[in-house]
């Protein structure tokens, strides 16, 4: 029976983000928050691993009450369980802190065979968040995974595709074993009436910095996280090159392939 | 004897001079897109010239030029239709409304919209949404204008909850053949006051009048909407199933079907696999898409609940909850491609857009696919199983033209004739165009189409505007003369 | 822990691949001079494994004055386990200022893993690094939430400020050799300890249109592309220019093109003759990845959009309409 863990994040759907021309903030209200997609292939390929060998799949999440809603997707699309680890505390984390929670939180949990990741986050991106979960783990790891071929329980080791610069890999690592999953063949199942109703209703497992023994308040949230954020501020628009308006399209574009006509 | 003129240059130069150089076309400068629609197999007519216009006072202007000129007119859109509407078969000019793009105003308290006809019918319902309102009809194709919309009364997706563009059009400005400028219609929702000129012109292919201006009604937004995905094992269970749902006092916004060949060909071209196929071990022949809108999550629940009890008993494999909003944009972004992948993977396409009474729809199909299979033409459908209306697709990669409108014509004679006696409709939302005209005439009867030339005879008696279509005969040769 | 003023030197790991230098790597150290100027501090390369000599003067040439060559076993090929436990080593060791590493596949893998065992901050995809001559630190700079905006990211306290930097993000200038200091270093890794061994490799089919880190002319489709339907027009203007279509991400994730096309931050850099960029709506972190063409051309419906900020040469119309008078026009002149 192979434990398998998925670690997920509640995004705002950052295409729908805008910024506020005056202030130079973001608008996050009205802006939907949404399952990491990759981090939903990555469900996927937990469950398809459950399916093929046998085992559990919990998902986890470090974020606000509302992410609960990201969990429920997972649990719907054939997550056993959930944990959402939620505390005021664990805000303003970077990657090193927020590994630190939820590997900290996780080893509650049991010992965790596979270990399931996003690429990358579509809010951050840092694409940090799983060497580092890997790293508090004691893992293996293998990044851009297509798919998993094999899980050997015996043996305790795991054969997977991965995708490099120059053509697929096949690599073997041993277990526990820590996985990214690339936006590829481990599309995210529909589910069915029975495990969707099921997931809207369904308990999930809450932890705060008080309910995890032995955490340590200097590893989590802001005083947990080396990097900081000191300050944001809009894009520079550019200086603006020739503008061309003859009226239309081709009149527009004559105009253009005459001021291109030593580039063609 | 030459019923319209040729556009003389004088007359051309006078039409230049109305909208002015950049929005005008004449001779060499008229591009070939101008000649056609999405179904070129209905023949090439390239216009003389070409006015995009700007405000109802210029089309007034083309209008009576072209009215005192005797050449004639064939107003434009986006060109995505599908019978040949927008060609200019007898020659003249074509009027573009493309440039007439602007959403004017909103009113919020009568919950309208004040639109021009060339809007993009994906950018008024966004913008509409934005305003937290729904322009409920949704025909697949959204970069249509909504003007091309009401002149084909299209009907969509969401026709089965909410009805079709002719339940959305309150009032409109419409310029008549001569040039007179007319108003039609009021910004309110009942009328009991006379001939409705307004419907009239709704659905009338732009052959009575040229809309310049609209006023839509548009409705609150639904709360909450949820997609269901229902996949059977062939296209005869899955439509079979589609009076149990209707019955089952759910208020679907829309009940879709899909063939399973073409759901594979639009995971392929979008790179989309978004429809399971192989669903509890089987295979999936055949997909009802079904959307259900509510106010809260209990009462989509509870839908949800008997829909699912209605499709086991139909025999549907299971039924898929598409909840999130990306599942959901994918799911219905693969639905609106359907007609896309086809027109990308065939050499020669034809079109059936046929309503039947929703019981018959599995019979008709059935009827379609032997024909098709005796005439050797490869049939791909799918369409709005909640109302009956079925997009029907003859395709061929590897017969001559000539061959394969023949053999068309022989497999789409038969199924008008079985849709004709089934007591449906030539066309749902497509329109008629030039392609369709036999079979409307086939399908109304003389008298109807009698009525039809007379009222086009009142509208327009020197027949300049969209010649040859819906009821209009026009016996050709004018050009040549 | 050491106090932050008694770490000194930049390090950059200079990655290397059947004999040859990384370019990234390359670039790194031309960019990490100037940050080491502006400090005060060395700058110091790491070269792990066997390396021509020739390749190491491609290095020392970009300004390196310090020198560490790494040997051992374990590194042969690349694994993460060696390559993490010899980083946190090293570090310990010499306490750099700051670390820099290719943001490569591998790159990537191991600075976040090393810097977490150190532990220490670790940023990934700057586009700009500044040093801070008030705090000492560096700031790293990356366009952040989609590049709607543009966040500064510093690790204040701890030591060394780990980054990963993209392939082509910076220049590779070199600003001449410098007198350099070697250090030899013999780590071995217990080759057993190694967790992931490489079975097979199979290189992708030379597709020429998914390499578009070189092509001269490049057609961008950004998200105000229509459809999938709507790509062959652009297929077809690329052609007639002897160019390659790219994309922003948005066309990625709506799953109409590849991820190899995709240009920017999260993709490739480009540096064509010409590009031209239909329904691009200028987000930063695709305009870093295009700042070096010679001549942008931006096609928009919105005349506000960000992108004719960057443009040589700006039309405000409809996408597809534009490029199917460019078609027309340049078969016309053909």
């Amino acid at each position: 029976m192979l434990n398998i863990l998925v670690c997920v994040k509640q995004v705002p759907d950052v295409n729908l983000v805008k910024i506020d021309p005056v202030t130079g903030s973001l608008i996050r209200a009205g802006v939907p928050a949404i399952l990491n997609p990759l981090d939903a292939n990555a469900l996927e390929a937990g469950v398809r691993i459950k399916e093929q060998y046998g085992g559990t799949v919990t998902a986890i999440t470090m974020g606000p009450d509302q992410a609960a809603e990201a969990l429920r997707e997972c649990l719907a699309a054939g997550a056993d369980r959930a944990v959402l680890l939620s505390d005021r505390a664990f805000a303003n984390a970077d990657t090193l802190a927020t590994s630190y929670v939820i590997v900290t939180a996780a080893k509650l949990l049991g010992e965790f065979d596979l270990i399931f990741c996003g690429k990358e986050s579509l809010d951050g991106a840092t694409g940090q968040m799983a060497s580092q979960l890997a790293e508090r783990f004691d893992a293996s790891q293998l990044s851009s995974v297509l798919s998993v071929l094999s899980v050997d329980e015996e043996k305790k080791t795991v054969v997977a595709e991965r995708e490099l610069a120059g053509g697929v890999e096949t690599a073997l690592s041993t277990l526990p074993c820590l996985m990214t999953v690339e936006k590829t063949k481990l599309r995210p199942r529909i589910p069915n009436l029975k495990s969707w109703k099921a997931s809207r209703t369904a308990q999930i497992l809450r932890y705060h910095s008080q309910t995890i023994p032995g955490i340590d308040p200097e590893q989590i949230g802001d005083p947990g996280s080396p990097t900081k954020v000191p300050r944001t501020y809009p894009p520079e628009k550019g200086p603006g090159g020739e503008m061309i308006r003859e009226g239309s399209a081709v009149k527009d574009v004559e105009k253009l392939l005459g001021l291109l006509a030593d580039k063609l | 004897m030459a019923l319209y003129n040729k556009l003389s240059p004088s007359a051309a130069e006078k039409l230049r001079a109305i909208v002015g150089d950049g929005r005008f076309q004449y001779g060499e400068t008229v591009r070939e897109e101008y000649s056609h629609d999405e179904m070129p197999i209905y023949g090439r007519f390239l216009p003389e010239a070409v006015c995009l216009a700007e405000s109802t006072e210029e089309v007034s202007a083309i209008l009576k030029l072209c009215h005192e000129e005797n050449v004639p007119v064939t107003v434009r859109g986006a060109g995505t239709g599908l019978v040949g509407g927008c060609v200019p078969v007898a020659g003249g000019i074509v009027l573009s409304t493309m440039k007439m793009n602007k959403i004017l105003s909103y009113d919020m308290n009568n919950l309208v919209v004040h639109t021009q006809p060339g809007v993009r019918l994906c950018d008024l319902a966004a913008d509409a949404l934005a305003h937290g309102l729904m322009y409920p009809p949704d025909p697949g194709e959204k970069t249509a204008t909504v003007g091309g919309n009401v002149s084909t009364n299209a009907g969509g997706m969401r026709a089965v909850k909410y009805g079709v563009t002719r339940d959305y059009v309150l009032a409109m400005t419409v310029v008549l053949p001569d040039g007179t400028i007319m108003k039609l219609g009021k910004t309110v929702c009942k009328t009991s006051s006379g001939y409705s000129l307004l419907h009239l012109m709704i659905g009338s292919e732009g052959t009575l009048g040229v809309i310049t201006e609209l006023t839509l009604k548009l409705v609150p937004k639904p709360r909450m909407d949820v997609s269901l995905i229902l996949p059977f094992c062939d296209i005869a269970t899955a439509i079979a199933s589609v009076p149990a749902i209707k019955l089952a006092n759910l208020d679907p916004q829309s009940i879709e079907f899909m063939e399973r060949d073409i759901v594979d060909s639009s995971a392929a071209f979008t790179g989309n696999a978004v429809f399971p196929t192989v669903v509890n071990g089987k295979e999936a022949g055949a997909y009802i898409l079904v959307t259900l809108v509510g106010d809260s999550e209990a009462e989509l629940t509870a839908k949800m609940d008997r829909l699912g009890e209605v499709a086991e008993k139909a025999g549907a494999y299971d039924t898929l909850v598409v909840w999130t909003d990306g599942l959901k944009k994918d799911v219905w972004a693969a639905r609106s491609a359907f007609l896309t992948v086809i027109e990308a993977e065939t050499k020669l396409l034809d079109e059936m857009d046929v309503v039947v009474p929703v019981d018959r729809i599995a019979e008709f199909l059935v009827y379609t696919h032997d024909e098709a299979v005796r005439q050797g033409v490869t049939v791909r459908s799918f369409g709005h199983a909640g109302d009956g209306n079925l997009h029907i697709y003859c395709c061929s990669n590897d017969l001559e033209e000539d061959e394969f409108k023949r053999r068309v014509k022989e497999l789409m004679d038969r199924c008008y004739a079985k849709c004709t006696e089934f007591e449906g409709q030539v066309s749902g939302e497509h329109s008629i165009g030039h392609a369709k005209k036999a079979y409307l005439r086939e399908s109304v009867g003389e008298t109807a189409y009698g009525l039809m030339g007379a009222i086009k005879q009142v509208f327009d008696p020197k027949g300049i505007l969209n010649p040859g279509k819906v009821c209009h005969d026009w016996e050709g040769g004018a050009l040549d003369a | 822990m050491l106090n932050k003023n008694d770490c000194k030197d930049m390090w950059v790991y200079v990655e290397h691949e059947g004999g040859k230098v990384l370019p990234v790597s390359l670039e790194l150290c031309c960019e990490a001079r100037k940050l080491c100027d502006a400090a005060g501090e060395k700058l110091c390369a790491v070269v792990v494994g066997e390396l021509h000599r020739s390749e190491i003067e491609k290095v020392l040439l970009c300004g390196v004055e310090k020198l560490i060559r790494v040997r051992g076993t374990g590194y042969d090929y690349f694994n993460v386990d060696a390559y993490a436990e010899l980083f946190t080593k090293l570090c310990r060791k010499y306490h750099p200022s700051a670390v820099f590493v290719g943001g490569t596949i591998n790159g990537r893998d191991f600075a976040p893993r090393f810097a977490c065992r150190l532990p220490t901050g670790c940023t990934s995809d700057a586009t700009q690094l500044v040093y801070d001559p008030r705090t000492g630190d560096i700031e790293f700079i990356e366009p952040a939430v989609g590049g709607k905006m543009m966040a500064v990211i510093t690790v204040p306290v701890m030591r060394p400020q780990v980054g990963t930097i993209r392939p082509g993000t910076f220049k590779h200038v070199p600003s001449g050799a410098r007198s350099c200091e070697l250090i030899e270093e013999t780590i071995d890794f217990d080759v057993e300890k190694i967790r992931t061994k490489v079975l097979d490799f199979v290189p992708d089919e030379v597709d020429e249109s998914l390499n578009i880190a070189d092509a001269e002319v490049i057609v961008c489709v950004g998200n105000g592309l229509k459809g999938a339907d709507t790509l062959p027009r652009y297929r077809e203007l690329a052609e007639l220019l002897g160019g390659k279509v790219g994309c922003t991400r948005p066309v990625f994730d709506r799953g109409v093109l590849p991820y190899k096309l995709v240009i920017g931050q999260s993709g490739v850099v480009v540096k064509p003759k010409l590009y031209i960029a239909f329904g691009v709506s200028g987000a930063v972190n695709h305009v870093t990845g295009i700042t070096d063409s010679d001549v942008i051309v931006a096609v928009n419906r919105d005349p506000d959009a960000a992108i004719f900020g960057y443009a040589t040469y700006g039309i405000v119309g409809d996408m597809d309409e534009v490029c199917d008078a460019m078609i027309a026009q340049l078969k016309a002149r053909k």
